[in-house]
């Protein structure tokens, strides 16, 4: 397999920078990863595999935020009712707002049927698989909600929901829907009074599970649509997978994030839609930046120590994400990876299931192998979200000004600079070989 | 019976060698496999048909040969030589099974394994001495011939040095029993009629000397050893795992069987030099192991260090020593051949064997988790971690020498603290660790190949919790050997003109009241 390089339709000089080839294929409306059908076949087959768990997450984190809220022994929060598998995806469906995927708007079927039976394909009680571990692992997506929060006030002042946690608003509210929680708990009331901070503090978290569970409802119907598109044609370039991206970014960019609790029955509005907080700017971007480069150093296998400096002393220097993550299972870092390949594993489309077990070690080392597609498919719609940003903020790629074409390449440039690093992978996925 | 321990390889090699070209490579590995493994089985036969409690030669063959010469050919197994017959055909069986299935120039390679089967064997049952150096001789070409045509990119250099050392070690051997026969006057080579032999001590001492350093080359000693690290780095995985597992026993067993045996008079004199000498090699061995780079080369220095602890407990010659020494032989053939075989391994799968390179083998998916773990259990078992023949073995050593050398034993001792240090280097940055996400692409390590050293781990294992089965065999061997040396022989200090400190009444402690099954 080969992979072509675009040559620039601009009419700059040659980008000098270290990332110039790459920089040119954005230029002429590329992705950072390279054009070839086995990148295609791999980030589409990715995306079917992560689409199915995603329903679960989604569903999941609107039902921990909307309604196990506060619970102080949450035990069965990943257990999802099914009030929530039949909740409707906005974006799927027949009575979608915006018809994004041709699917269903409830539970995808694959996913139903793995929460019945699991990995043992035995119908067993759910407090089994649930203590046996053979359920969608929610941590991971915990995990993500965990880093937004913890890297909050990301692109203030575009990002307004951030601010907004410290508002005495916020506050307000939070304080009307903790008091309507624990009306009958006189205990948690008590504490509330002792330590009114550490609540409003978890409710901001709450709020964070809302606004991530609403980000991947959108995400997974995209994912599906572009899964069922290349399976019947459709889609047959990584660069049209990424107009796809594009396209889904803009046309569902103004989409409310919000934060409604359900206690007895009555709807407590923490954020309201009315505060006109939108998915761009308030979910998608703070979720690339939070998860895509910075996240935290995972707490694995591999020690960190911060004293002798392995641990950067300012948060924006934090770059353990996924396009820098060493998606081994030991002395790994970033996001818990090995949970969301293990939940990606159960859904893997049977081309790529094919493709892993001619490689490598075949099915010993699928968890990897579907790691490192799954890092491909993110340095894709990473690349989706530059050339939004460009879109939105800069001039189109084929624009006449000279000064303009400058400009949007100082941004690609300034973009992939953060890509220098040498834990950075945008080399490693360059080429076939890694895997 | 013992005959067929001896031609049945021969045999085998003399028919695989001479197979047409028609067959694989994989074919002729299953035919050396299935000869070595049905001289396995007459082993484990002999095994049961030998009496443990008999201190004696057994299962005698006799047929008069070159009678001028004072060569016959004259079998027989006691104690000492039934282990390390056993040993050998397991660790031959376990080398066969270790090589390359699609390996260049098959029926060669096995016939030459085959060839050095059955000439270690005969060496371990000749009771002639003679015929003893011509089965010692005879495993020489052999090695020679598989170091220099399957060995690594230096492997001509080692043969080479390999071929010089073992045959000067060979013409001193030939030289010491040529003396023997010439000093005595005796007409025969026979082991039986020279043990009984009276020459004045410095004779003895003289001939022992000779024998120490033909059969301290083979061992090897330090400072005999200059050719050991290059030939076992050099050598493949099989032969690497006969040379340090087997080929290192035929002089422990030379010492033992004709140092000790013939001369027990000199044995007193030399006992605490040879002390010193263990101690020395054991402390070396594991220093310069400590400072090696690659890991093969640190197996191999670890071997002259785990190879002192033989000659300390043969120096000794305390019941409890000596019987320690023999089951240290088995013991360290058995962790060796597990070391190479997983260094081999390594080798073959990540492509290099450099300290500084390797890194986080025990990564569950990528790496070579199985291989470390059962290496982890090897260099557990070689730094004598309770549970393991090792420490078995390396126990009775220690306790039954520190009567007679406590310095010496001490120092043997702080030799094996050395050995979990460097075993410890050796893991830390081989299995632990990160693995390079860069590099890891190593082909899968299939069952088969593990097989080897799953076998050797459940015997070091059964061995560690079932000492009897190890010590039952050579323990009545060993004792009457001991009961052949002068009393109070080796109870003297190095000078050997004061008497031991240690009380008399405590020295029934050094023997093994309870190992009988």
């Amino acid at each position: 397999m080969t992979t072509t390089l675009e040559t620039p339709k601009t009419k700059l000089p040659p980008s000098t920078h270290e990332f110039a080839d790459i920089i040119h294929r954005l230029e002429a409306g590329g992705a950072m990863l390279p054009d070839s059908p086995e990148n295609l076949m791999q980030i589409i087959g990715i995306y079917k595999a992560y689409a199915v768990p995603m329903d679960f997450y989604w569903r999941d984190l609107l039902y921990i935020a909307e309604r196990v809220f506060l619970e102080p022994l949450p035990f069965f929060k990943y257990f999802l009712p099914k009030e929530y598998l039949d909740l409707h995806n906005h974006y799927a469906g027949d009575d979608a707002d915006l018809r994004i995927w041709r699917g269903e708007a409830t539970a995808h079927p694959e996913l139903l049927e793995f929460m019945e039976k699991g990995e043992v394909q035995r119908k067993l009680p759910k407090l089994l698989h649930h203590l046996w571990h053979d359920r969608v692992n929610m941590e991971f997506a915990e995990e993500c909600m965990r880093v937004m929060l913890w890297h909050r006030n990301m692109y203030v002042p575009v990002n307004r929901f951030d601010p907004y946690l410290d508002s005495e608003e916020y506050i307000a509210n939070a304080d009307r829907a903790i008091k309507a929680y624990f009306k009958h708990n006189p205990l948690m009331m008590g504490m509330y009074k002792l330590f009114p901070e550490m609540f409003i503090e978890q409710v901001r978290q709450m709020s964070y599970y809302s606004n991530l569970g609403l980000f991947w409802e959108i995400m997974a119907p995209v994912f599906f649509e572009m899964s069922d598109l290349y399976d019947e044609g459709k889609l047959t370039s990584v660069p049209e997978a990424m107009d796809f991206l594009v396209n889904g970014i803009f046309a569902i960019a103004g989409r409310p994030i919000y934060h409604h609790v359900y206690i007895r029955g009555e709807c407590y509005e923490i954020i309201p839609k009315s505060k006109g907080f939108t998915w761009l700017y308030e979910a998608a971007l703070p979720y690339v930046e939070a998860v895509f480069y910075r996240t935290s150093p995972f707490r694995g296998t591999k020690s960190y120590n911060a004293q002798a400096k392995q641990v950067p002393d300012d948060q924006k220097d934090f770059h353990y994400g996924i396009l820098y993550a060493d998606v081994f299972p030991v002395g790994t870092a970033g996001i818990p990876p090995t949970l969301l390949m293990q939940d990606m594993l159960h859904f893997l489309p049977p081309y790529l299931m094919d493709y892993y077990k001619q490689h490598c070690r075949g099915e010993d080392d699928m968890l990897i192998q579907l790691g490192i597609s799954f890092q491909r498919s993110m340095y894709c719609v990473t690349s989706a979200v530059i050339q939004a940003l460009r879109t939105a903020l800069l001039y189109p790629l084929d624009d006449p000004n000279p000064k303009h074409l400058q400009a949007n390449r100082a941004f690609f440039e300034s973009q992939l600079d953060r890509f220098k690093r040498p834990e950075a992978r945008l080399r490693n996925i360059q080429t076939p070989d890694y895997r | 019976m013992l005959s067929v321990l001896i031609w049945l390889p021969i045999l085998g090699a003399a028919i695989i060698g001479f197979l047409p070209g028609i067959f694989s490579a994989k074919q002729v590995r299953t035919g050396a496999l299935a000869i070595t493994g049905a001289v396995l089985a007459w082993t484990i036969f002999l095994m049961t048909q030998f009496d443990p409690s008999n201190s004696g030669l057994q299962l005698q063959e006799y047929l008069p040969w070159i009678e001028t010469l004072g060569l016959n050919y004259q079998l027989g197994v006691d104690g000492l030589s039934l282990v390390l017959l056993a040993l050998n055909s397991l660790l031959t069986w376990i080398a066969v099974f270790s090589s390359k299935v699609e390996i260049e120039r098959p029926r060669l390679f096995y016939a030459l394994i085959l060839l050095i089967s059955g000439g270690v064997a005969g060496a371990f049952l000749a009771q002639n001495l003679l015929l003893f150096f011509l089965f010692y001789e005879l495993e020489l070409v052999p090695f020679y011939l598989l170091i220099s045509i399957w060995g690594g990119s230096k492997r001509g250099y080692a043969a080479t040095k390999f071929l010089i050392y073992t045959a000067t070690s060979g013409a001193l051997i030939l030289a010491g029993f040529l003396g023997l026969i010439l000093l005595t006057g005796a007409s025969s080579f026979a082991y039986e009629s020279l043990a009984g032999q009276a020459l004045p001590l410095g004779l003895q001492v003289i001939l022992l000397g000779v024998l120490l350093v033909g059969f301290g080359i083979k061992i090897p000693l330090v400072p005999l050893h200059t050719w050991l690290p290059d030939t076992y780095v050099e050598a493949s995985t099989p032969v690497a795992i006969l040379l340090g597992g087997v080929l290192a026993k035929l002089g422990t067993y030379g010492i033992f069987r004709f140092g000790l045996g013939l001369f027990p008079d000199a044995w007193r004199v030399l006992a605490p030099w040879l002390a010193i000498w263990a101690a020395v090699s054991v402390l070396y061995g594991a220093i310069a192991a400590i400072a090696q780079k690659d890991i093969k080369r640190m197996v191999a220095y670890s071997s002259i260090g785990h190879m002192g602890y033989v000659l300390l407990g043969g120096a000794a010659a305390t019941e409890l020593s000596l019987v320690g020494a023999v089951s240290q032989m088995v013991a360290h053939g058995l962790i060796l051949a597990i070391l190479f075989n997983l260094v081999g391994i390594i080798e073959a799968k990540v492509g290099t064997r450099e300290l500084d390179v390797l890194n986080g083998l025990m990564n569950p998916i990528r790496g070579l988790p199985t291989i470390s773990s059962l290496l982890v259990v090897g260099a557990m078992a070689s730094a004598g971690i309770p549970g393991m023949a090792g420490f078995i073995a390396e126990f009775l050593v220690f306790q039954g020498s520190f009567v007679a050398f406590p310095l010496q034993t001490l120092l043997c001792v702080a030799g094996t603290g050395l050995t979990a240090v460097y075993f410890v280097i050796l893991l830390n940055r081989t299995c632990f660790g990160k693995l390079d996400n860069a590099i890891a692409y190593f082909p899968k390590v299939e069952f088969s190949e593990k097989l080897p050293a799953f076998i050797l781990v459940a015997l070091i294992f059964f061995l560690g919790v079932q000492p009897t089965w190890l010590v039952r065999w050579s323990e009545p061997t060993t004792n009457a050997m001991v009961a052949a040396v002068p009393a109070g022989s080796v109870l003297g200090r190095v000078g050997g003109d004061r008497p031991i400190a240690t009380p008399p009444e405590l020295i029934p402690m050094a023997t093994i009241p309870t190992l009988e099954p």
